[in-house]
């Protein structure tokens, strides 16, 4: 109760301070009535009663001492005394304000993205207790045995009925989440984002609707039966303005019109970080989706993800081994499994570990963890820079205000009090940093938001990097932490006054004329410094290696055109689907300044479908697996990839000829014997000589990259569309000329084909691969971006430095002037010392950055982290701006005139 | 000097016990009353009685209002609480204790 009257004195103090007032004129008045009648003067009464009752302004202090607010009063006297002397030295205020917002905005804005990738928790109820079979690394459908990220929907059934440490169990498909519907009757079909989820997924996260319902279990029993979907609260609001009537409307996907029976709640997006679907349908619908999935049924249709809630007490290692056991036996009780000794091994060898699911799946983790990591190490070297920036001017200013603090002394000032006085100036200072710095950090993280989803055309990621509590908690520790470092420092020494030689000393102190702690934190900022210019180098050098990596094809005037065409409800392998491929190639290829059209299953960069591959007559390679690519006729000569012997495909390649297949150039090269060409030989798809499997080599073509720019060797096989029909999604153009018009022409070929066909996203090759190397781009700019803030802190602070020294020292040079030293002798005094300085941070610098090395080497491409060039070119860099920051006082000493300089002393 | 001082600490003791007895007074009131009950030995440093009474009102062993004066001037009254009361009681015995000890001492000597 106490504190609460406290806080009202603290609100109402003028109040108080009235009513303090009056009560104690009252009491004087009374006392100087009651002299009076004792017959006193008037002026002797009043002059008696004011000097019996004290110092009214003392007495009111300890009134508010009294409430416990004493130490709230010094805090705000030290607040406006600090921002006076700001004030009265405002260029190093400005300084070290802009330093500070750039430091702390930096950490800021890396924390914020690790923290939303990396950090935070699933919003679900719980999220500690979820754990996922597996290590959700894969994504797609496959029917290997033994595979433990992926499972078939049966496979959940089982599982969840079986098992006993789990309190709930839910699947969620992998893949197939882009596709194309429309909501309610409207007029257009539009791009829709849907999660295909058993019936548990709701309840095994443990969440609840804000509207209608989630699934019922026996929604996801029985396949095809209930048409129904649960969106996404973002989806509500944005396509149906938040409707409360929402649970009428529908959502139309190929020919099934879906109902919604409920919303999940603002911010739910899943399991996956950085994918936030617009609805939810049951698995028992996934074969009325445009892609038409037959999987519900079949044991071996591995594409989902399944994750379960641990029940209370049960921990992760006992849950692991009942569901190995478990796996185990479900997954042989499928009466469709094929059980070779093969087969049956690589079940027996797998093993099923759960991960942690608290924070989530994310695609995006994988690849920006490590880089998030290592710039969050770059944003803190650059605060820390900042810091030791920071105190050095302190430490400048602390020796030019030891007047200021002698005098406070003398006059009584404890030191401890002093000490409070210049951490509260540098805590101000910092606070004020940190807002500029978190504005900035907001900014900035748009910015980089729009980098890491793909550049300006690609649609942002649904990432919230928006301010929370543990960013806000992040930049407090940052900032306070900040003021000490900085301010302690200074406070310390400044605080330390003789105050006798203060007093008399009274311009200058040659105390800290030396300044051996300023010239530490100098060496310190070059060596930090040291590490980030040689970091953004590599990182410089490693975008270059990709950009100049031979991808196999020419990489510019190629045009991607994603085209939905599960929309027409055709299946990829119906003779119409193929003809109309057909037609549309044919088309494009033959508009003006068109080289050549083609589709394929998989362009650069769009995943892959992988197998393995038995050549008869050479031992069957295990865990070797081909990526398979079905192609139309004109593919290579589109991507003008040369073949090297043979053939590529043409008319005669037909649904009831032979089969064939282009084989890339290593593949024919490792998979077959030495000095023997593969052509005109057969294989077979997969590891059994099945007589259906078999197929005619009849080319060869060069190798190409297929998913990224720094992979190692792949082997690739390619099928014609008219023997292996794929439901294509995406038509490869190369062409002369300007791409806007280009695109257009294309897109009305496409549609003059078929009008229904949904055109989805036009762009091109060369945007893809800088897609692939987002990473690696990121990493090069904003080390860059760190790096030279780095070198230009240090910079400042040398100047800074000499500046004052040489300030200090104007005296001795004039006289070594007099005694006739010559301009450049002084000047090559003031840059002797500089050049230690530099030498000194250098040499430390080097050691730092070897040590610092083997951080970074997995996000380096072509170039070893020790390489010398890369540490030659970082050192050249900063010694140049340094030894040309330490120039200017340099030149500014040699030009001391000796008289006026003698003439001070 | 021409008042004699109280003895450190003794204040809140002093305020505590003439509420007790005077039931509501402001602050003049409280300074007489020990005056006065002192036989003029004790003069309570006047000013001092102010920081005392907000300090008692922190630790609500007082509480106060405002009311008006016999010559019709504005005056907070302040007033025992049970929280006061027990203070006082803890204070009196407390004192009690510490100065028949001074005195044991004293007289022994």
């Amino acid at each position: 109760m106490s504190i609460l009257r406290r806080i009202q004195m603290l609100l109402h103090r003028e109040r108080f301070d009235s009513e303090l007032e009056e009560e104690m004129r009252l009491h004087m008045d009374l006392r100087e009535e009651e002299q009076r009648a004792a017959g006193i003067t008037p002026e002797e009464a009043r002059r008696r009663s004011r000097r019996d009752f004290g110092n009214p302004t003392v007495l009111r202090e300890r009134s508010h001492a009294a409430w416990g607010w004493g130490w709230l009063e010094s805090l705000m006297q030290d607040i406006q005394y600090a921002l006076r002397s700001m004030m009265h030295a405002k260029a190093l205020t400005l300084m070290a304000l802009l330093s500070l917002s750039l430091g702390i905005g930096a950490n800021v804005a890396i924390f914020s993205f690790l923290d939303a990738l990396v950090l935070r928790s699933l919003p679900v109820t719980k999220p500690a207790e979820l754990v996922m079979l597996g290590k959700g690394d894969d994504a797609g459908v496959t029917d290997d045995y033994g595979s433990t990220t992926l499972y078939s929907y049966p496979f959940f059934r089982e599982f969840r009925k079986s098992n006993t440490v789990f309190s709930d169990v839910a699947a969620v498909m992998s893949f197939g989440s882009e596709m194309h519907g429309t909501l309610d009757s409207r007029d257009s079909m539009q791009k829709l984002t849907g999660d295909t989820v058993s019936g548990t997924f709701f309840s095994t996260l443990a969440v609840d609707p804000v509207l209608g319902r989630f699934f019922r279990d026996e929604e996801d029993r029985v396949e095809g039966k209930s048409p129904v979907v649960v969106i996404s609260y973002a989806f509500w609001q944005s396509e149906f303005q938040g409707t409360p009537d929402i649970l009428n409307h529908t959502v139309k996907l190929a020919d099934t019109t879906f109902n919604i029976i409920g919303v999940a709640p603002p911010g739910f997006f899943g399991i996956e970080v950085g994918h936030a679907p617009d609805f939810w349908v049951p698995m028992a619908m996934m074969q009325s989706l445009p892609s038409h999935h037959k999987g519900y049924a079949d044991g071996f249709f591995q594409s989902n993800y399944v994750f379960g809630r641990l029940k209370p007490g049960v921990t992760r290692a006992q849950a692991e081994a009942e569901t190995n056991l478990l796996y185990q036996h479900i997954m042989r009780s499928f009466p469709n499994g094929d059980w070779n000794a093969y087969n049956l091994s690589h079940l027996q060898n797998a093993h099923v570990s759960l991960t942690n699911l608290s924070t989530g799946r994310s695609f995006l983790r994988n690849t920006f963890s490590d880089p998030l990591k290592i710039l969050m190490g770059v944003a803190a070297l650059v605060l820390l820079i900042t810091c030791a920036n920071i105190a050095n001017l302190l430490l400048a200013r602390a020796t030019t205000r030891t007047h200021e603090f002698a005098v406070r002394q003398a006059f009584g000032a404890q030191r401890l009090r002093l000490i409070r006085q210049l951490l509260t100036e540098s805590l101000l200072l910092s606070v004020a940093g940190a807002v500029l710095g978190v504005i900035l950090a907001l900014a900035s993280d748009r910015l980089l938001l729009r980098m890491i989803s793909g550049g300006p055309d690609a649609n942002l990621l649904p990432l919230d990097i928006s301010l929370n509590v543990r960013l806000l908690t992040f930049t407090l520790f940052a900032t306070v932490g900040t003021a000490i470092l900085f301010g302690l420092m200074p406070a310390l020494r400044a605080s330390r006054v003789a105050v006798n030689e203060g007093l008399k000393e009274s311009r200058r102190s040659n105390s800290n004329a030396r300044s051996p702690l300023g010239k530490g934190l100098v060496i310190a900022q070059i060596a930090l410094s040291l590490v980030l210019s040689v970091a953004s180098v590599l990182f410089l050098r490693t975008l270059l290696n990709l950009t100049r990596v031979d991808t196999g094809f020419p990489r510019n005037s190629v045009l991607f055109v994603d085209v939905d065409s599960s929309v027409l409800g055709m299946k990829g392998d119906d003779p119409r689907m193929v003809a109309m491929f057909q037609e549309i190639e044919q088309r494009v290829a033959s508009l003006p300044q068109v080289k050549g059209a083609s589709f394929a299953a998989f362009t650069f960069a769009q995943g892959s479908w992988n197998g393995s591959m038995n050549v008869p007559g050479m031992p069957f390679k295990e865990n070797t697996y081909v990526r398979h690519n079905v192609v139309g006729d004109g593919y290579f000569n589109t991507m003008q990839m040369p073949l090297l012997a043979g053939r590529g495909f043409g008319p005669q390649d037909t649904a009831s000829s032979h089969k064939v297949v282009v084989l890339s150039e290593s593949l024919a090269r490792d998979f077959f014997p030495s000095g023997v060409s593969a052509v005109g030989r057969h294989i077979f798809l997969g590891k059994d000589p099945k007589p259906e499997k078999d197929l005619e080599v009849i080319g060869i073509v060069r190798d190409v990259k297929f998913e990224s720019v720094d992979e190692s060797k792949v082997y690739i096989d390619y099928y014609p569309n008219a023997q292996h029909p794929w439901g294509y999604g995406r038509l490869v153009v190369r062409y002369d000329g300007n791409f806007a018009p280009m695109s257009a022409a294309v897109q009305n070929t496409i549609h003059s084909v078929n009008r229904n066909l949904v055109i989805d996203h036009v762009t091109t090759l060369d945007r893809v691969i800088a897609n692939t190397m987002v990473n690696q781009t990121l990493m090069a700019q904003l080390s860059t971006a760190f790096g030279l803030l780095a070198v230009l802190l240090s910079a400042i602070g040398i100047y800074g430095l000499m500046s004052y020294l040489v300030g200090q020292r104007t005296g001795e040079i004039g006289i070594r002037m007099a005694l006739g030293a010559s301009h450049t002798g002084v000047r090559w005094m003031v840059m002797r010392e500089i050049t230690m300085l530099v030498v000194s941070g250098v040499a430390a610098g080097i050691v730092l950055t070897l040590l610092c090395g083997q951080l970074v080497r997995n996000l380096l491409y072509g170039i070893a982290p020790s390489e010398p060039l890369s540490l030659i070119v970082g050192i050249a860099l900063l010694t140049t701006i340094a030894l040309a920051a330490g120039y200017v006082p340099a030149r500014r000493a040699s030009r001391v005139n000796p008289m006026q300089a003698l003439r001070y002393e | 000097m021409k008042h004699n001082e109280i003895p450190p600490g003794s204040l809140t003791l002093l305020i505590l016990r003439t509420l007790a007895r005077h039931g509501t007074l402001h602050g003049y009131e409280i300074a007489e009353s020990i005056l006065r009950a002192s036989d003029n030995v004790l003069e309570v440093e006047e000013g001092s009685l102010y920081p005392a009474l907000q300090k008692m009102l922190v630790n609500n062993w007082v509480k106060a209002e405002w009311g008006v004066t016999k010559g019709n001037r504005r005056a907070r009254y302040y007033q025992l609480t049970a929280a006061g009361r027990k203070q006082l009681a803890a204070e009196s015995s407390n004192f009690e204790r510490v100065y028949s000890a001074i005195t044991r001492v004293l007289q022994t000597a």
